[in-house]
């Protein structure tokens, strides 16, 4: 049905866009920050990896485990870790991330440096799209539970959340191992569609990456981070003439938007398709509106 | 009659000072407590260790039959006291309605596995919790402003949604710090007629601080007052307006209220 | 053998001091942690190579040259950029996710104008290291950790001793109050992000002479970033100590133990550190008033 190129830049897609909605979670909704998640990615890679190139396990039940080891990484770290505050947690998770890639680096099983090789292909576009869908459906559920108005209750006041009696250390952990789970599981994926895995792969710059896709969709908003990570995926592909300029231009989008919009492209709402009808129908007027210069504000409130 | 709250010799220290001094008090059931004093007097100080916010360097604080003193600010909620705060602190991004479901969350009984199912048990949790706080909201007279932005509410209302979100712990006993804080007259003596109301209504008891002296003699059974962590009188606010230490510390110190 | 590392080790913090210190001082005043400063760092390297390598002017000239620079950059860092999402009212958080954003344009850029080559300044040294007894010790070295002492010192001085450094500890501790005593804010955060870019870029410029200017050499930020945490956030002396701290060990590990390891330890021991102490080691614990 697709070009193998095509394919390809939709399963990187998939892929990164579960690994975003984890931190989605994370920082959207808790605001918590992690510059850690590419570790937990690198976690549910190699371990899912190592299961199915060295010990023959099959493709789903080594993703499971990879999701597993990552989750239990996260409760040992979070465990430890999450009655920091602020900053002070963040250089832990930063800390621990860039840890996780200096021992992958060392142990000799991972292949070191050198990188590991062997890795089955299993990760087709099919696999891609299930596990993106059944990913999308988890963190949707999570979020319009109670644990997700926990969540969003520390996000906005963490003091007030306490005195209505939520257990505020518990849901930051439980957020918290969800968004690695969440990357291990993008990891494993990861691992067993290039084939081919390096420590490098899992640095800062991706950990990073993860945040400012996050926050250019819009903080507390799954669709906003989905779409965003379409934006960080697919831009780059599209402007791939300017190969040189791409992460300058990145770079520069990610002030520019920052900037002049603050909330990012859909900060604390959903895109709902009941909503964009209504917009429609309001787009006449809305469109004179911006052609008298009005700014991107009011087309919100359109359409709200 | 049973306390529904005893702070047994309470001490708090901040470094050298000493923030409350051996301080004791009995909140009888159904009652409004005031808690009065100059500013710096510790009053906040013995809200947040009460809360859990803070824990007391000596002394035990007991709730309800059970001790609380050091207990985490969530479990001592659960165990049922609401509170506001001096500077309001409302989850300002969510709606008013949100404000009062995110409050509910000790009533939604329900597991992980309950809500990926969508279990029988999920949605009628679900549903409680959201007409619990819709009923809430028309208690308090918020329930035309359920979907506005909880920041965009007029300061009263603002007061009032927390209030509001205190009571849906279903508390025993609900802490008011300074609710009259920033109001003028009639709007003190509107509040005034709120809370005796919805304190019929959902019968809990009553410890507040409070600076204006109208609210307090209106409002309040009994009154502490408070100075430099110690307190210097106690009794219903006509007895505790004649007392001479009382009037020392309000005029002495020219900042008194 | 030991004195040497020793040496070295408390030369390469006191550069990872002069970015660190001006963490401390921005996150003193907007409580952000500003992770363009490895950067503006790299920046001021460039612009001192520029003026040596192409315009042929002394070294010391094109130091300050630099300097300066670094110092313009920062401050149109706080004047282009982060002033105006002050002024949107935005959660602090986006000035970092700004900074990020920063960062990534000025590593990229400068690869874009400079290429990824490792470039290097003349040498300026007539010998590269004197010897004390059997102690050889490089006089680059000793150049650094008195530049870097002497800087420190006088950023000290300023802080503590000068009206300057009155307001500065003024917004530190309530940025709305400093304003309404009459503290142009604004003018001071610009100044401020001028003198912290000057430090940076006499960083880079020491970091560029030691070793090579290339574009991402601005990921030293993140070992400044490191140090800030370590000593307390938005303290500038705690950032000093942290700073020597992670210099002498990063030195000592690749010395006696492995470089590989280098980083591992580092990090391990910052978890540590704030495991025991969760405000750093000198940072103030702020305790939310409810």
């Amino acid at each position: 049905m697709f070009s193998d190129y095509t394919q390809g830049i939709m399963i990187i897609a998939c892929i990164n866009m579960i690994a975003v909605l984890g931190i989605s979670v994370l920082t959207g909704f808790t605001r918590l920050f992690s510059f850690g998640n590419a570790g937990f990615m690198s976690i549910g890679a190699y371990t899912s990896a190592l299961l199915t190139a060295k010990m023959g396990m099959p493709f789903i039940p080594a993703i499971l485990v990879g999701i597993l080891f990552a989750g239990i990484a996260a409760y040992l770290l979070g465990s430890l870790t999450l009655k920091l505050k602020g900053d002070y947690f963040l250089i832990t998770t930063l800390g621990f991330g860039e840890m996780v890639r200096v021992l992958f680096n060392y142990i000799p099983i991972t292949g070191g440096a050198r990188g590991l090789s062997g890795i089955p292909k299993y990760t087709t576009l099919p696999i891609a799209v299930i596990c993106l869908v059944l990913a999308v459906i988890i963190a949707w559920t999570l979020i319009h539970s109670k644990y997700g108005r926990n969540f969003t209750a520390i996000r906005e006041q963490e003091i007030a959340a306490e005195s209505v009696g939520i257990d505020i250390t518990r849901s930051k952990k439980m957020a918290f191992v969800f968004s690695a789970m969440f990357a291990g599981w993008a990891g494993a994926l990861y691992a067993h569609n290039l084939m081919f895995l390096s420590p490098m792969m899992f640095n800062l710059a991706k950990s990073a990456e993860l945040t400012i896709t996050v926050v250019i969709g819009g903080l507390g908003s799954l669709t906003g981070s989905i779409f965003g990570s379409l934006v960080v995926t697919l831009l780059p592909e599209i402007f791939r003439s300017l190969a040189n300029y791409r992460m300058f231009l990145y770079g520069l989008a990610v002030v520019l938007i920052i900037i002049l919009r603050p909330a990012g492209l859909f900060g604390y709402r959903e895109f709902s398709i009941r909503k964009s009808i209504a917009f429609v129908k309001a787009a006449p007027g809305t469109i004179t509106a911006l052609l008298k210069g009005k700014s991107s504000k009011d087309k919100m409130e359109a359409r709200k | 009659m049973t306390p529904v709250l005893e702070i047994k010799n309470v001490t708090k220290n901040f470094g050298g000072v000493r923030a409350i001094d051996d301080f004791s008090v009995k909140i009888e059931p159904g009652k409004i407590h005031g808690l009065i004093g100059p500013n710096g007097a510790g009053k906040t100080t013995i809200f947040n260790n009460i809360t859990g916010i803070l824990t007391p360097c000596n002394g035990t604080i007991i709730f309800d039959e059970k001790e609380i003193t050091g207990k985490k600010p969530h479990e001592i909620a659960q165990y049922g006291i609401g509170r506001t705060f001096q500077n309001i602190r409302l989850f300002s991004n969510l709606s008013v309605l949100q404000n009062v479901i995110l409050a509910c969350s000790m009533d939604a009984q329900y597991n992980l596995i309950d809500a990926f199912i969508r279990s029988p048990r999920y949605r009628r949790m679900e549903k409680q919790i959201s007409e619990k706080a819709m009923s809430l909201l028309e208690s308090v007279g918020l329930d035309g402003n359920c979907d506005e932005i909880a920041s965009k509410l007029p300061y009263g209302h603002q007061r009032k949604l927390e209030i509001a979100r205190a009571i849906a712990l279903n508390p025993k006993l609900i802490l008011l710090d300074e609710p009259a804080a920033g109001m003028n007259a009639d709007e003190s003596a509107e509040l005034v007629g709120f809370i005796l109301e919805i304190k019929e209504r959902h019968e809990f008891t009553v410890l507040m601080i409070e600076h204006h002296m109208d609210v307090v003699t209106n409002l309040c059974d009994y009154v502490t007052v408070l100075n430099f962590g110690k307190t210097i009188a106690s009794g219903t606010p006509a007895e505790v307006k004649k007392n001479e230490h009382v009037i020392e510390a309000y005029l002495g110190g020219a900042e008194g209220c | 053998m030991f004195l040497q590392q020793l040496v070295n080790g408390i030369s390469v913090g006191g550069i990872y001091a002069l970015i660190a210190s001006g963490y401390a001082l921005i996150y003193s005043l907007l409580g952000f942690s500003n992770w363009a400063h490895g950067e503006v760092a790299m920046l001021g390297a460039y612009v001192a190579l520029l003026f040596t390598a192409s315009l042929q002017l002394p070294f010391i000239a094109a130091a300050i040259i630099g300097i300066g620079g670094a110092a313009i950059i920062s401050f149109l860092n706080e004047r282009l950029a982060y002033r105006r999402i002050r002024e949107n009212k935005a959660p602090t958080m986006f000035l970092m996710i700004a900074a990020m954003g920063l960062s990534i344009v000025f590593q990229n850029g400068s690869m874009l104008l400079f290429g990824a080559k490792f470039q290097k300044f003349p040498p300026i040294m007539p010998v590269s290291s004197i010897s004390i007894g059997s102690v050889h010790v490089g006089v680059l070295d000793l150049l650094t950790l008195a530049v870097a002492a002497v800087a420190l010192i006088v950023l000290e001085i300023v802080i503590t001793k000068t009206k300057f450094g009155l307001g500065i500890r003024a917004i530190a501790s309530n940025t709305a109050t400093a304003g309404l005593l009459g503290i142009n804010t604004n003018k001071m955060f610009a100044l401020v992000f001028a003198i912290a870019g000057a430090l940076a870029g006499m960083a880079g410029v020491l970091l560029g002479l030691k070793y090579n200017v290339y574009p991402t050499m601005g990921n030293i930020g993140l070992k400044a970033f490191i140090a800030s945490v370590f000593g307390g956030l938005g303290s500038v002396r705690g950032a000093i100590v942290g700073a020597i701290v992670i210099g002498v060990t990063e030195v000592m590990v690749s010395g006696y133990l492995s470089s590989g390891l280098r980083d591992l330890i580092t990090f391990a021991l910052l978890i540590i550190i704030l495991l025991i102490k969760p405000s750093g080691l000198m940072g103030v614990s702020v305790e939310e008033k409810a």
